[in-house]
């Protein structure tokens, strides 16, 4: 059993009267990616900044190795890399000076300085932009350095906030690639991210909506619970179809895929038997079914429109718990 | 443990992005030295000259003429003629005068017949520095005028009223004469004994220069990277906010530094101001200079926005330009007024240049005016790191 590198017990943190993060519980493990899926304002933001001892947790405990997240945030940030959200280099600084300066900023040894800032350049791939300005970077190669900087003191635990949000598919390739190497060298990455895909790609991920966690699993664990659910009809037109199937009770959702409509309904096998007996819009033309392997958009859809009702006391550690 | 590295790193980033602002930078080498230029040169003089006024004179007579050509002598007045009704309502304003005049008909007759008639003298109360000026002027002349009248008077005497005062008594006599001399007061100045105005001021100008350029210099710092985002970054660095300080601090110091030599090189060059133990005014700088690094930094540490970063330094810098006495001195304030401005830096930074330079003063009557600079220097910077600490808490 791996040990676990970051165990979060009902952490929480209020703004005023709303609870960003409404206690949280996680425990990830050493070398893991763990991705960590949510809306917008669900409370991803919050949970890493907590993790990274920028905001105060309201309540709860969160231990990263065996530190405090709070107490010991001074210890623990040469331990880990951060990249935030929002792009946060020094745009009137060079590729090669940002550099320096966080390896100044994070107590790399003056000796080895040159040695690291050439390799995360190498690693990178931005050796031919060394001396040119930050500020003038494509977005790609501007997330590329923000990453170079948060890894220049060679750290065991990576936080990206949505590190391939608004880049073109090359871009999102290679920092995945990147993410890969960096776990196979054993560093533990956590990351938040809109594009479903992407969680697919983690070795564990967690559903945050509200402030609160409804899932964790492994993406195949997720994927489980919805199989033999999934059920997807070919209606003409398709379009109208949507828009009718979706207004039908007992039905979650409906979204056209490949010009069939996927459909999360609470049980659709009675559904489609009903359909069986009697089609009951006449306007639309039903010309067959599928059941469909799930993938992660629908683990997350289900989630999202509370297909699921996970038990949230339930909701620990590496727990699955939810019930259909 | 405070990493110099660390420390290095971030000034070398500061100084980067003061480098790098093209705009900023050209505004920083040539502003000072040419508002000490410039300022120097508004308050190189304090006199008051050139106030135009006129004259009607309505008696002309020789006593009339003699009378006007001393006041025409005079640098403070710039003269005109004018004609008009000696006793009805004068105007200032509109013919482009601050004073006027009018000698009345049978002022010299009346002079000579013991009947002496006052001058009708019309003020512009607008200026308050200028008016009480032009009518000490006019007093003082008028003075002049009746000194000469009665050195011709005595000078021309028949000769049976020097031998009738003869025979007065000696005491008599003494007192007599001594009331024809005029008496005088023998004046020394010390310190600054050209009573050059530029000498005073200069302090002033240099020390509202820096205190305006550094205050709003730094005070931007902070907030920008909490706008830009780069400030989360650097809280997630192992950098302590004692680092962040001094590695903000250093590299305005020696542009701020370079700024004091710049503003001093015109004070000497051009107005040739002379400077006075180099050390100890060095010493002074170094203080002020930190001070007021300090306090923008620890605006710039309370500041959400670089908007609201520059409204409150404006905010604090205005008291300080017109109580701090850069231009004129404390003592001209009332009490009350006076306590506030002793909190300023810019005040204890005038008040021991001026003891240094004008006074030669030593250490010792100094030393309240540094310790107030050194202790502000540390609470401002530490106030920041505190704030910087607890930034998201």
């Amino acid at each position: 059993m791996p040990e676990s590198l970051i165990v979060l017990k009902n952490l929480s943190k209020r703004f005023g009267k709303k609870k960003a993060v409404n206690r949280i519980s996680i425990s990830i493990q050493r070398g893991e990616i763990f991705g960590f899926l949510g809306a917008n304002g669900a409370g991803k933001t919050t949970t890493i900044r907590m993790l990274c001892g920028l905001t105060k947790p309201t309540a709860g405990l969160g231990t990263i190795g065996d530190l405090n997240i709070w107490k010991d945030r001074f210890r623990i940030r040469s331990r880990f890399g951060y990249v935030p959200q929002k792009f946060s280099l020094y745009s009137d600084l060079t590729v090669g000076e940002n550099l320096r300066f966080f390896a100044g900023a994070y107590r790399v040894p003056a000796g080895k300085i040159r040695d690291r800032t050439r390799k995360v350049l190498c690693d990178m791939d931005l050796e031919q932009r060394e001396s040119e300005r930050a500020g003038s970077l494509s977005g790609g190669y501007k997330q590329l350095l923000a990453i170079a900087c948060a890894l220049i003191h060679e750290p065991t635990l990576l936080f990206l906030d949505e590190p391939t949000a608004g880049l073109d598919p090359t871009h999102r390739q290679a920092i995945w690639d990147l993410i890969y190497e960096l776990s196979q060298a054993g560093t533990t990455i956590f990351v938040t991210t809109h594009y479903m895909d992407e969680a697919e790609r983690c070795t564990d991920v967690g559903f945050i909506d509200g402030g609160r966690l409804i899932a964790k699993g492994s993406p195949r664990d997720l994927k489980e619970g919805l199989k033999g659910h999934l059920l997807e009809v070919q209606v003409e037109p398709a379009m109208t179809a949507m828009f009718e199937l979706r207004k039908l009770p007992g039905v979650f959702g409906a979204d056209l895929r490949s010009g069939n409509l996927r459909l999360q309904a609470e049980d659709p096998d009675a559904l489609l038997h009903s359909w069986q007996i009697h089609w009951p819009f006449p306007n639309l033309k039903f010309l067959g079914f599928n059941w469909v392997e799930p993938d992660m958009e629908d683990v997350f859809q289900a989630y999202s429109r509370g297909y699921y009702r996970p038990e949230r006391d339930q909701v620990e550690a590496g727990q699955l718990a939810y019930k259909l | 443990m405070i990493s110099w590295n660390a420390i290095l790193a971030i000034a070398y980033k500061e100084f980067v992005h003061v480098w790098r602002d093209r705009r900023v930078m050209l505004l920083i080498v040539v502003l000072p030295p040419f508002f000490t230029f410039l300022f120097g040169h508004a308050f190189a003089n304090s006199t008051i000259q050139d106030v135009p006024a006129m004259y009607f004179d309505a008696d002309n007579t020789e006593q009339s003429q003699a009378f006007l050509a001393l006041l025409k002598g005079k640098d403070i007045f710039d003269w005109r003629p004018w004609n008009g009704d000696p006793e009805g309502k004068i105007e200032l304003f509109p013919a482009g005068v601050e004073a006027a005049i009018v000698i009345p008909k049978g002022w010299g007759q009346g002079l000579r017949n013991g009947d002496p008639k006052p001058i009708r003298g019309v003020l512009d109360g607008t200026d308050t520095n200028t008016a009480p000026s032009v009518q000490g002027a006019l007093q003082e002349t008028l003075g002049d005028y009746q000194g000469k009248q009665r050195d011709d008077l005595i000078s021309n005497l028949p000769d049976e009223v020097i031998d009738l005062g003869k025979q007065l008594p000696p005491e008599i006599r003494h007192q007599f004469s001594s009331m024809m001399t005029p008496w005088d007061v023998k004046i020394e100045t010390l310190y600054n004994p050209n009573l050059l105005f530029i000498d005073y001021v200069l302090p002033g100008i240099v020390g509202l220069i820096l205190q305006l350029i550094t205050v709003t210099l730094i005070a931007s710092t902070i907030t920008r990277e909490r706008e830009v985002g780069t400030l989360s970054q650097l809280m997630v660095t192992p950098l302590r906010q004692t680092e962040i300080v001094i590695g903000k601090v250093l590299p305005y110091l020696v542009i701020s530094m370079f700024l004091i030599a710049s503003t001093i090189a015109v004070g000497s060059l051009h107005f040739g101001v002379k400077f006075h133990q180099p050390l100890l005014l060095s010493i002074t700088c170094l203080l002020f200079l930190l001070f007021s690094l300090g306090l923008g930094l620890l605006i710039s540490a309370f500041s959400r926005t670089q908007t609201q970063a520059i409204q409150i330094s404006i905010f604090f810098l205005l008291p300080v330009m017109l109580l701090s006495g850069a231009f004129a001195p404390l003592s001209q304030l009332p009490r009350p007024v006076r306590i506030v401005s002793e909190f300023f830096p810019l005040t204890h930074f005038c008040r021991a240049f001026r003891n240094v330079n004008l006074h030669h003063s030593h250490m010792g009557a100094i030393a309240g005016d540094l310790a107030f600079l050194a202790v502000g220097a540390i609470v401002t910077c530490a106030g920041a790191s505190y704030l910087l600490r607890s930034i998201d808490e």
